[in-house]
């Protein structure tokens, strides 16, 4: 039957290459090769550059909903979160640079708040993180509407050189993302905590009964995540320079995107951070390609849904139980010998 | 019990509901009766019946809107007949919209000034509020139906004209042609159509070609989308002569594009904005091609909306403009009418070419 002499091929999970890692970096550089062959400008040096501080922006929310997709949860807040983000920054310091860094603290507090808030309902009170998640997106937009009355200020100049400009020709936002990304996937992977955390991700039940504190690892995965939020929505301030009080709308989808097309499982488990990044720029590329195409508006919205339909399908169709049962469907039809 | 208590309540809201309609109607129909009779030391269009004028936003949260309702407020103030004044945002939902039009109605209002941002859908609302006789006047963004039938008067603004203005602009100092690439808000919007339709009648020689999606370029009107279309667009176009953008404020963000793409900033015909005047002061001196001409943003639009419904409200005289034209604003090649204007001592979301002063509109922002 099967040989035995043969060894088993061990894989780690610390130096493995994820699946999700695999078909995204693979799409990406697919991508990358089309985008020379049919849309030279989406490749070259000014597009790109001109990306990467979005999808930088894109990751790290990606990132810090990853986090909570792990436990098994799911944070809807995001809009809210990243736009209250953008609000609080621009409103607090009306274009005054020295009052940037209070402005700061006070989106930090803000996403404290409503991470404990999340985690409370979710990982105290057991609600269903849909509906305690989109309960505190509308408290987050009350309080978007309550500052700013719906209307955000222009950037501080000091906020959109740092997240706006270059060093050494890369965009800052794109270092943000990569030291963000360095050191969620220390603490997640390297750190104590992190395994536990992992751990309380992949089985809820097994890590009750190895006495790990489960309900206050579920419930602080939604204050990382609202933490990379802020993060996310103070880049943003800096990046768009003039923003709308609703900047983070366009973030609610795209979020969970790059988190299932990273391979990380809507049910919780193991995340993949590295996985997740690149599925952020794969996405801010696609939508660089199809600009550059040159296509109307309305196929360019089809195509960005069907990449992510195709994304989600390589994962959670059972592609090797299709082919078999495709194969034995002519022995079925044949007719039993009497 | 409870049956008769549910009843009584029931005719209670009935009979006050009748009364206001009725209120309203009346309140309607003297206006019309009246005409042309102003009071001393107010404007002509406000006439001496006293009445509840309502402004209503589809959407209220931005600056442009915040300094619109404001100049709105302000020109409602100049007529002392009128007795109350009543707001209500609908924050961009439809279904609010709807409701606060209805709860005007109902409040007694005797005139409604609606901007209704959701088009068409608001149409049926518009209409029952007229044919409760209300005095109501759309304004900006064509609701369809028709004046006198559906409503008393849509004031639009006329963006064919800008359009106009920019192709006549572009011919001026792009006399040997031009690559054009126009920017403006969702995909099918009838501003950017009326704005094309425009300038294409002004530049009618194929020197000036239009580059980009067409009609334009769809940007949703949102600064990192907006950003997003114009990274590409670099990238694609080695020449872009001049940019054409109805919402210029937006472009503050992306601009530096070209800048970092080692080009200079083109010219630009657009819309004004504090941000994006001082933005242009600061950056034309590096980018030789940045040349700025702006229409005003249409923040008064509301004011003639305002005239044409507190006019038949209170009897006053009806104005006779029907269509509000954004007038030139600044040109940074020959300063007329206006030369490139900054007030960098105040926020960037404010307006210079709107009648309120800059402080005052700095004030709102406060």
């Amino acid at each position: 039957m099967t040989d035995d002499s043969t060894p088993q091929r061990l894989t780690s999970a610390r130096l493995g290459v994820s699946k999700g890692l695999l078909t995204m970096a693979v799409s990406t550089v697919v991508l990358v090769i089309l985008g020379f062959a049919l849309a030279p400008s989406s490749v070259s040096q000014g597009a790109v550059l001109g990306m990467l501080p979005f999808a930088s922006v894109l990751a790290i929310v990606g990132l810090g909903q990853m986090l909570v997709v792990q436990q098994g949860g799911i944070d809807l807040s995001v809009p809210g979160a990243v736009s209250l983000a953008v609000v609080l920054s621009t409103h607090i310091p009306n274009q005054d640079d020295s009052m940037l860094v209070p402005a700061i603290l006070a989106v930090y507090a803000w996403a404290i708040g409503a991470g404990l808030l999340n985690g409370f309902m979710v990982g105290r009170l057991g609600l269903n993180p849909i509906i305690a998640t989109l309960g505190t997106n509308a408290l987050l937009f009350g309080a978007v509407l309550g500052i700013s009355g719906g209307i955000p200020r222009t950037t501080t100049r000091l906020l959109s050189s740092i997240a706006g400009g270059r060093t050494a020709g890369i965009p800052n936002a794109l270092l943000i993302a990569l030291v963000v990304l360095v050191l969620v996937t220390i603490l997640v992977k390297r750190t104590v905590a992190g395994r536990r955390f992992e751990a309380v991700g992949a089985s809820p039940a097994a890590a009750r009964a190895t006495g790990l504190r489960y309900r206050t690892h579920r419930g602080a995965a939604y204050v990382w995540a609202q933490l990379l939020f802020a993060t996310a929505g103070i880049m943003l301030a800096g990046i768009t320079n003039q923003p709308t009080a609703f900047q983070g709308n366009t973030y609610l989808l795209t979020s969970v995107a790059v988190v299932v097309l990273g391979g990380t499982s809507l049910l919780g488990g193991r995340g993949y951070p590295v996985a997740t990044f690149v599925a952020a720029l794969f996405l801010s590329q696609l939508d660089q390609f199809v600009l550059a195409l040159g296509v109307p508006f309305a196929v360019r919205t089809l195509v960005q849904a069907a990449a992510l339909a195709i994304g989600v399908a390589i994962y959670t169709v059972d592609w090797a139980a299709l082919r078999r049962r495709l194969a034995a469907r002519p022995d079925a039809s044949a007719p039993a010998a009497p | 019990m409870i049956h008769r208590r549910i009843a009584t309540a029931i005719a209670v809201a009935g009979v006050s509901a009748l009364a206001l309609v009725g209120c309203s109607s009346g309140g309607a129909d003297e206006a019309a009766e009246g005409g042309g009779t102003s009071v001393e030391g107010a404007p002509a269009w406000c006439g001496p019946e006293e009445a509840v004028v309502g402004l209503l936003d589809g959407f209220g949260g931005n600056s442009w809107r915040l300094v619109t309702t404001a100049a709105g407020q302000a020109e409602v103030e100049k007529c002392p007949s009128v007795v109350e004044y009543l707001y209500a945002d609908g924050q961009g939902d439809t279904q609010k919209s709807i409701s606060d039009i209805q709860g005007m109605v109902a409040s007694g209002a005797d005139a409604i000034v609606v901007f209704p941002d959701a088009g068409e859908a608001m149409l049926p609302a518009l209409r029952s509020a007229y044919e409760a006789g209300v005095v109501t006047v759309p304004y900006r963004v064509d609701p369809g139906g028709e004046d006198g039938v559906d409503y008393d008067i849509w004031v639009g603004a006329d963006f064919v004209a800008d359009g106009v203005a920019w192709g006549e602009w572009i011919e001026q100092n792009f006399p040997d042609g031009a690559k054009i690439l126009f920017l403006s808000g969702p995909a099918g919007n009838s501003q950017g159509l009326d704005e094309r339709e425009g300038f294409e009648s002004v530049l009618t020689d194929p020197k000036y070609e239009f580059i980009g999606e067409q009609p334009y370029e769809v940007t949703n009107w949102d600064p990192a989308l907006t950003q997003q279309v114009l990274t590409a667009a670099i990238a694609k176009y080695d020449q872009i002569d001049v940019i054409v953008s109805d919402f210029g404020p937006s472009l503050v963000g992306a601009l530096p594009e070209f800048e970092k793409s080692g080009r200079s900033i083109p010219a630009l015909a657009t819309s004004d904005g504090n941000v994006l005047a001082c933005f242009w002061q600061e950056k034309s001196p590096d980018n030789p091609d940045f040349l700025l001409t702006t229409v005003a943003t249409g923040n008064d639009n509301v004011r003639l909306a305002v005239q044409h419904a507190v006019a038949r409200a209170t009897g006053g005289e009806i104005p006779s403009e029907t269509i509000f034209e954004a007038p030139q604003f600044e040109d940074s090649v020959d300063g007329d009418p206006s030369e490139v204007e900054c007030r960098d001592d105040l926020p960037g979301d404010i307006y210079l070419s709107a009648e309120m002063s800059a402080d005052e509109q700095a004030a709102l922002l406060e």
